[in-house]
């Protein structure tokens, strides 16, 4: 059976970066950012392409993010999505994950699918809401923290991953959603030929008329969404650091060692 | 609209997850600002035990037993909790984050259209506003958040972040019967899968040596054997390493690998992502060792290295001599 697989993508900052706070307080400052597809995502792409792969049909890469987030749909084209959408929503935060998802979801209800995929979180807000909820909205049946996906005609058999390395293997019908866990498979690297095809891909762009309605707020839920503010961390216990050069450093971290009984010999 | 706090148990193979017991400290928390109770909703198949040591802290417990309730589904347990918030219109909905939080609470607040705000660290009510505090960016950053309703919320809590709830008298069990429409439970659950046994159990050792992804490459990795060794520890490893199959996944240190509690965690090339902490944040003595100053693992460690582990650890071996 060929399967629509629609593969939910967001573009965040690298998680090693240092972050400053906005002069608002509201966002962090993004003017000296780099951005990156989300870990787990690379995982659902991957997925999303090996599912193709084996049982036929097409995977079409959806994010809903600002324009920068265009350079990641075309890394997708390139490791082998064949349609990439972006839903031009264009808040640079967009830490009301509510509005994301129900946004999204309005989004996929025009995109045929089978089967919908998403990381299992996102790096930078660590919600691991998304998915949940675009389920919930499409009324779709749905698996979480999946590490194994098997397609067994109408039927998809998962294994998903709970605390201290348990897995709940379990059988979902479709069409259904899946949050991909990081190590769910090798995600592979675009040969280079697909990423300067991938270059001149078109990208389509679903706006708010799109979808029929006048502008994003008349998908919002009920409720009313603010940001108070955002601080750097209250500082609990912070490490007493050994300083010095590496020399020196190694010296120091060997006598503690020593005193705390930790060196035998 | 009322002003309880429902939280949702977790359990499984008769056992009830620490979270929950989070999950209850803070709902009575929340129930003291909102003027309502707290309540759990305890779903299970043979939970009577369960419900009885839940109460032991002084809340209702809403005690649903069903055969088809004896694995978690979100089916399921959606079905028994948009009947739950029809009868008692809580004010709030708490779940702990955990694999099994994360896949319940936004398919209720989807299902039922209601605001949702997840892994918080905190949470508090404001005259009828819901102000959640949530850890970000790699957890260098914090946010408070506003949420305003005339619906219930929901939300998810970080295990560890709060503090659990103690024995207290005035607790109950109510039963509360269900009738499960059972051609609404499309996911079946087929079987449990349990972790392999593996040569090195670092659950039980005393020293762990802990390598990341700092230490960049695979053949790196004998540094770190080396260190474990000249310690008489143990080679344990984050999530990244073990994805890309360095390391057996039975050294995994983490929310979803083991959880450990060593006399000596060494943290090498460790940013510290939450998942990772969670497995290693009761470890008696931590010395972290990493690049990045900002890294979250220097706010659990008690000895902090700003250092390349591939220069330090050989400098160290040095030190430590043979």
């Amino acid at each position: 059976m060929a399967l629509n697989v629609v593969v939910c993508l967001k573009q965040i900052p690298n998680p090693d970066l240092q972050f400053q706070i906005a002069p608002d307080g509201l966002d962090i400052r993004r003017d000296a950012l780099n951005y990156r597809v989300n870990g787990s995502d690379e995982y659902a792409l991957e997925e999303a392409v090996r599912t193709k792969e084996k049982h036929g049909g097409r995977v079409v890469a959806v994010t809903a993010g600002p324009k920068r987030a265009e350079q990641m749909l075309r890394e997708a084209l390139a490791k082998g999505a064949d349609e990439a959408v972006r839903v031009a929503y264009e808040d640079p935060g967009a830490y009301d994950v509510g509005r994301t998802a129900r946004i999204l979801a309005a989004a996929l209800k025009t995109i045929p699918h089978d089967l919908v995929l998403t990381g299992v979180q996102s790096d930078d807000l660590i919600g691991s809401a998304t998915g949940g909820l675009v389920a919930g909205f499409l009324g779709l049946p749905h698996a979480s923290v999946v590490t194994r996906v098997d397609v067994k005609g109408t039927e998809i058999e998962v294994a998903c991953e709970l605390e201290g390395g348990l897995q709940r293997v379990m059988s979902v019908p479709m069409p259904a959603l899946l949050t991909i866990q990081f190590g769910a498979n090798m995600p592979r690297y675009a040969p280079l030929p697909a990423i300067m095809k991938a270059a001149r891909q078109p990208i389509r762009e679903l706006g708010p008329a799109a979808l029929g309605v006048p502008s994003w707020d008349a998908l919002a839920g009920p409720y009313a969404f603010r940001v108070r503010r955002l601080t750097p961390p209250a500082a609990r216990g912070r490490a007493e650091l050994v300083t010095g050069a590496v020399g020196e450093q190694a010296r120091r971290l060997a006598q503690i060692l020593r005193e705390k009984g930790f060196v035998r010999r | 609209m009322g002003a309880d706090i429902l939280g949702i148990a977790e359990h499984l193979d008769g056992v009830v997850a620490p979270s929950t017991f989070e999950v209850i400290g803070k709902a009575i928390a929340l129930a003291d600002a909102s003027g309502g109770a707290a309540k759990i909703a305890l779903l299970g198949s043979g939970t009577t035990a369960i419900a009885s040591s839940l109460a032991s802290t002084g809340v209702e417990v809403l005690h649903t037993e069903d055969a088809s309730l004896r694995d978690y589904t979100p089916d399921a347990y959606g079905q028994v909790l948009r009947g739950l918030l029809a009868s008692i219109a809580p004010r709030l909905v708490l779940a702990a984050h955990t694999a099994q939080g994360t896949d319940l609470a936004p398919a209720i607040a989807a299902s039922a259209d209601l605001p949702l705000v997840t892994n918080c660290v905190d949470l508090s009510l404001e005259a009828g506003t819901l102000l959640a505090t949530r850890r970000m960016f790699n957890e260098k950053v914090e946010g408070v958040f506003e949420l305003s309703s005339d619906r219930a919320y929901v939300a998810t809590l970080r295990p560890g972040a709060t503090k659990p709830a103690r024995a207290s008298p005035g607790g109950r069990v109510s039963s509360v019967p269900v009738a499960l429409d059972p051609t609404k439970l499309p996911t079946r659950v087929l079987r449990l899968e349990r972790p392999e046994v593996s040569d090195v159990d670092i659950g039980s050792a005393d020293v762990v040596v802990a390598a990341g992804r700092g230490i960049q490459k695979k053949e790196n990795l004998a540094l770190v054997e080396a260190l474990a060794k000249r310690l008489g520890g143990v080679v344990g490893a984050s999530r990244p390493l073990t994805d890309n199959e360095w390391l057996p996944k039975a050294r995994q240190v983490g929310q979803s690998g083991k959880t450990v509690r060593p006399k000596l965690y060494l943290a090498c090339g460790i940013s510290g992502a939450m998942q990772h902490v969670s497995g290693m944040k009761d470890s008696e003595f931590v010395v972290a060792i990493n690049t990045d100053p900002s890294a979250p693992i220097f706010e659990v460690a008690h000895l902090g290295v700003v250092a390349n582990v591939l220069e330090l650890i050989p400098a160290l071996l040095k030190e430590l001599g043979p």
